[in-house]
């Protein structure tokens, strides 16, 4: 039985704003954890400003550990930890916790090879000039990075995009959901199209928007 | 001001020990300009950065204003090093900022009022000769600029010590020429004690007052600049010297001391100080009959005084040449050039 497109617009709209919601959200909160973690990571490392061998193995090591998982067996496997927090292991609320988990270390690595590329003797002349490390890390580190991790997060909430499209599996809905259930296997070509063309766009808006805050965030 | 103590840092690399700077002694003067001159790898970039604690001697001990640098607490060390500004080869400024927030950096870390800071920035900008770029950013900026804010910012927290390390190296002849005299102007009319180290003769010959030569972590020689290039007694101070005064005579001249099977009478006078001035080879000229034929030669002005050397060949009797000869040596150092000379 074929859906009647036109009828099926309301349910489209619905699921391009749980695509949006759910990226968002996690967008935001993992980037609250990739951010710490990546200073983290760059500070405690050999040679950095307040070098740590022991706690830089152990962040490096949960990041890779995360890293290694694919995203949908994280979905299923942290489920208890989903309900614990959220209170519901099905819905929108419910994907936006493994999606967080999943490009929270992800972020990190991109906080952390944006950071590493701040000019050496940048940090150098800060020191001369007395700086603490923590003024280091917020004046210097962090603005002079700004504009190249303003384009990394545009990369991780592409990724994100992607990532939701099998929020699927706990009910979570979203563009990617769409076109999976109703394009993929029910094999409404015309919805699958319109949900493709519809992450597309979706896409090309952040991408155009990282690069715009990319862009203004090279000048302070 | 400045005083290292036998100091040494030792680095250590996969077991193995690598002696970056080994047993110096050094005093830098209040007021002076004092230049380590030495090629790449000869420890001088480590020996810098010991002043301000961005290194740590592994040995010995290095006094700001008799103060021991590596006996402070680390919030007495950042303290000190507001009195201590450093600029860089390759400038270091912030990319993300404007030259007027770069300047203002170091009042920001230590917390100054906003109109303070102001005020200050507008006067240090102006001093340095960029008041009209301090909304620019430092990607707007060309290389001599760039040093300037770099001065200027080093400048900002009042610095009774300014560390240049290799600050002119990425700058061109003339640019160089402006920057050495802005430091001279900071010297002058600030009374900063400034310390740079640098691989170009040049820049130690027209600013410092006395100078390091450094080889292998060590001080080989030390002194007044003007004795270093009128008495080198190092091989290496030797070389740093040719770089900017050729002194040894050319192939040709060489070729033909011996000519016809008769000697030729070439000699190279060495001018100092007040000497460099008088016209020695007029009266030479006019006083015996020889006449004076220049062959090659140069002189150079160092703090203000003339220096050179000049390879003459006197042409006339034996007799009167042996004269002219005496004459000369009263007032200034001639030798005999002989073909064995190189």
């Amino acid at each position: 039985m074929q859906v009647n497109l036109f009828d099926f617009w309301p349910r489209i709209l619905e699921a391009t704003h749980e695509t949006l919601l759910m990226v968002s959200i996690a967008l935001v909160l993992a980037t609250l954890i990739g951010l710490p973690l990546g200073v983290a990571l760059v500070v405690t490392r050999d040679n950095g400003l307040m070098e740590n061998k022991i706690v830089f193995n152990v962040l490096n090591g949960v990041v890779n550990i995360f890293r290694s998982i694919p995203f949908i067996i994280l979905l299923v496997a942290i489920l208890p930890l989903t309900r614990l927090l959220v209170g519901t292991s099905i819905g929108t609320a419910a994907a936006t916790v493994p999606l967080v988990l999943f490009s929270g270390p992800y972020i990190a690595r991109l906080i952390e090879s944006s950071l590493l590329d701040v000019n050496k003797g940048v940090i150098e002349a800060a020191q001369s000039m007395g700086a603490t490390n923590w003024q280091i890390i917020y004046r210097v580190l962090l603005p002079e990075a700004l504009s190249t991790i303003a384009l990394n997060l545009t990369i991780a909430s592409i990724g994100l995009v992607g990532a939701s499209a099998m929020a699927g599996f706990v009910g979570g809905g979203g563009l990617g959901d769409l076109a999976i259930s109703y394009g993929y296997q029910r094999f409404e070509t015309d919805i699958m199209i319109v949900t493709v063309i519809l992450l597309i766009i979706i896409v090309q808006a952040f991408q155009a928007v990282g690069n715009y805050l990319s862009k203004k965030l090279r000048r302070l | 001001m400045i005083n290292f103590k036998n100091v040494s840092k030792v680095y250590e690399h996969e077991g193995e020990e690598l002696v970056a700077v080994n047993q110096v002694n050094l005093q830098v003067e209040r007021g002076e300009i004092f230049g380590v001159i030495g090629f790449s790898g000869a420890g001088k970039s480590t020996l810098v950065r010991l002043v301000n604690q961005l290194e740590k001697p592994t040995d010995g001990e290095v006094l700001v204003d008799g103060q021991d640098v590596s006996s402070l607490s680390a919030k007495e060390l950042r303290g000190m090093r507001r009195k201590i500004s450093m600029i860089f080869q390759h400038f270091n400024l912030l990319e993300s900022k404007t030259v007027y927030h770069n300047v203002a950096f170091p009042l920001i870390l230590s917390g100054e009022p906003k109109d303070e800071i102001k005020k200050r920035v507008e006067e240090i900008l102006d001093f340095v000769g960029l008041k009209d770029r301090a909304n620019y950013y430092t990607d707007q900026l060309s290389g001599g600029q760039k040093q300037r804010v770099g001065i200027a910012r080093a400048l900002a927290t009042s610095p009774d010590i300014l560390l240049c390390d290799e600050a002119t190296s990425a700058l061109d002849p003339e640019t160089t020429q402006s920057i050495l005299e802005l430091l001279r102007r900071i010297r002058d009319e600030y009374n900063v004690t400034i310390l740079m180290i640098t691989h170009e003769m040049n820049v130690v010959k027209d600013v410092c007052d006395r100078v390091a030569v450094m080889e292998d972590g060590e001080v080989i020689e030390q002194g007044s600049i003007f004795d270093l290039f009128t008495n080198p007694k190092h091989q290496t101070t030797h070389k740093f010297i040719q770089s900017v005064m050729k002194d040894d005579i050319p192939q040709s001249i060489l070729k033909g001391i011996e000519e016809n099977n008769h000697p030729r009478h070439i000699y190279r006078v060495t001018f100092l100080r007040e000497h460099a001035g008088e016209p020695v080879f007029s009266r030479i000229a006019k006083r015996f009959n020889v006449e004076v034929n220049i062959l090659y030669g140069q002189i150079l002005e160092i703090q203000e005084t003339p220096f050179g050397n000049l390879i003459v060949e006197l042409q006339g009797e034996d007799s009167e040449i042996v004269k002219a000869v005496h004459y000369i040596e009263e007032t200034v150092s001639v030798e005999r050039v002989m073909a064995s000379a190189s």
